[in-house]
């Protein structure tokens, strides 16, 4: 089988649920050729060039990414051809015939987000969301300052961020993938999602709630951490597309350490 | 003359050092549309006619009282000017949780309300400079960020770049650290070990662009904000192409801060009828593990 007819088979079963593939989406090849024969599909939240190495050690020659390869949404490679680590990276993808392919929009477009769903589940939380409200999960009354740490605990996160006052108790709890962390409101007791703009909303709304005596919070996980759970759920979704190929979740994991 | 002496003067002539503030801004008025006219006039940039900088709450012909100058307009900080009798507020970055400045679904909500109701009764004004202060040359916030790291030496035809005292990208972290008001924000990327001599300073956001150009002669990088798909992975993967490079990223409100104490300390120089304040903002992130 070609990646391409690899992905023909995602468009297919995408058709069947109703979800059109889109004339404008990032979701394309963004290296190697669309012709070569797979041996196994790598899924990652990112294909780094550590993902695309790991996956290419075990025989994962097809590489499907949440996020971009080139360091930029649209995966515009005009600036780096001249740069050694994009040279590198496009040097290591041809020598070992790998193919990446972006798959962004259309998981989103997947009823449940299965980039929700991974978060969801490695939080332990599938069985606190609400059935009436979409991203609001209701937890056992907690503090900020034990959520954040349980939450640590789980993902094994080092790098995780938080905003709000620690002892501010919480139970509802909106949880967004990636770089689609909710705005918090009035209902809302806490945010939590992968990264933000520092200056996009919610830590300037958190700051002036605090300043009225309305204790919010926000949890930032990373974006890795936040999304690469969810492409373990896609490669749980493709296998049944793809019986013939072996398929297995490689995780970019977090790119951050902390110092201390 | 300094700034302070044109300011003891003008306060001398108007009778007494002791003259309350407010009635001091009434005999040097200066109204806030003109304070933000010599700002356009004095900063050596184009002023752009598609832009987020100017006036986002209140009457600028309002005469000002004093002036605080800020990262981030929060209500506290709205509330502390107010109470130092300061009703022009400059802003880097916006007032009302947006980049635009509108409160989108937000225009109900009682938080927004209880803002923009503080800003009605105190009749604040609110002037963001951001594109502009940011487009001055060489950049200011860079340069206030190396002064506060009390890094002195610029790597000559690098801008932004500073040769520091050889140290590895764990000891620059514990450097920057103890001399910036950090709660947990600071996160690295790249080897500890990681032996750095040269770093790039890029307050703010740091873009890809930004990441690979200097990358290319600095070691590390001190970044604000750095975007998790743009300049973090690129520096991730310098390791797997074996010229491993660092990134150390701060917060865009700690990275900015120090910036801003400088542009208040201009606007100062602009503005000699009224006391001009810095007002600084906390790191709003703490860390569960650190």
């Amino acid at each position: 089988m070609t990646a391409q007819e690899a992905v023909g088979r995602i468009q297919k079963q995408l058709q069947g649920l109703a979800i059109a593939w889109r004339s404008q989406t990032v979701d394309t090849f963004k290296a190697g050729s669309p012709e070569t024969e797979i041996k196994g599909i790598a899924t990652t939240g990112m294909a780094t060039f550590d993902v695309v190495r790991r996956a290419s050690a075990a025989g994962k020659n097809f590489v499907i990414t949440h996020e971009p390869t080139f360091y930029n949404h649209q995966d515009q490679t005009g600036d780096l051809e001249t740069d050694p680590t994009y040279q590198a990276k496009q040097r290591f993808i041809k020598e070992n015939n790998v193919v990446i392919f972006r798959f962004h929009d259309h998981a989103h477009a997947l009823q449940p987000d299965p980039l929700v769903v991974g978060s969801a589940r490695m939080l332990g939380w599938t069985q606190y969301a609400s059935p009436t409200e979409p991203r609001i999960y209701v937890l056992p009354a907690t503090t900020l300052r034990a959520l954040a740490a349980d939450i640590a605990a789980k993902l094994k996160g080092k790098a995780i961020r938080i905003a709000g006052d620690p002892d501010m108790s919480v139970t509802r709890v909106a949880l967004g993938p990636g770089y689609g962390v909710p705005a918090l409101t009035s209902s809302v007791d806490v945010a939590v999602g992968g990264e933000a703009a520092e200056s996009g909303g919610n830590v300037e709304y958190i700051l002036d709630a605090a300043a009225d005596g309305k204790k919010k919070g926000v949890i930032l996980l990373g974006h890795m951490m936040s999304e690469d759970w969810g492409m373990k759920e896609v490669a749980d979704w493709l296998r049944p597309l793809l019986p013939e190929i072996p398929i297995e979740w490689v995780p970019a994991g977090e790119p951050f350490t902390v110092s201390r | 003359m300094t700034a302070s002496s044109r300011r003891d003067f003008i306060v001398t002539t108007a009778g007494s050092l002791l003259v309350p503030r407010v009635l001091r801004a009434q005999r040097g008025t200066v109204t806030a549309q003109q304070v933000a006219d010599r700002i356009r006039s004095n900063l050596g940039v184009a002023w752009r006619s598609q832009t987020v900088d100017g006036f986002k709450a209140g009457d600028p012909s309002t005469a000002v009282t004093g002036i605080a100058v800020t990262v981030l307009a929060t209500t506290d900080v709205l509330r502390r000017a107010a109470a130092a009798g300061q009703n022009l507020i400059i802003t880097q970055e916006p007032l009302y949780y947006a980049a635009n400045d509108d409160p989108g679904n937000r225009a109900k909500d009682p938080v927004y309300l209880a803002k923009k109701a503080l800003i009605d009764e105190q009749r604040l004004m609110v002037f963001r400079l951001t594109e502009h202060w940011n487009a001055r040359q060489p950049n200011e916030s860079a340069k206030a960020l190396a002064a506060a790291l009390k890094w002195t030496t610029e790597v000559p035809d690098t801008p932004q770049t500073y040769r520091i005292a050889d140290t590895t990208l764990e000891g620059l972290a514990s450097q920057i650290r103890a001399r910036l008001p950090i709660r947990g924000g600071l996160r690295m990327v790249g080897q500890a070990g990681l032996r750095v001599q040269t770093v790039y300073l890029a307050p703010g956001t740091t873009s890809l662009t930004m990441a690979v150009t200097n990358l290319q002669k600095a070691d590390a990088i001190l970044a604000g904000e750095p975007r998790e798909w743009e300049a973090v992975p690129y520096t991730l993967d310098t390791w797997s192409a074996n010229r491993g490079k660092g990134l150390i990223a701060i917060g865009r409100m700690v990275s900015e801060s120090p910036g801003m104490s400088a542009c208040a300390r201009w606007i100062g120089s602009l503005v000699p009828e009224v006391r001009v304040e810095p007002m600084p903002v906390t790191d709003p992130y703490w860390s569960p593990t650190v």
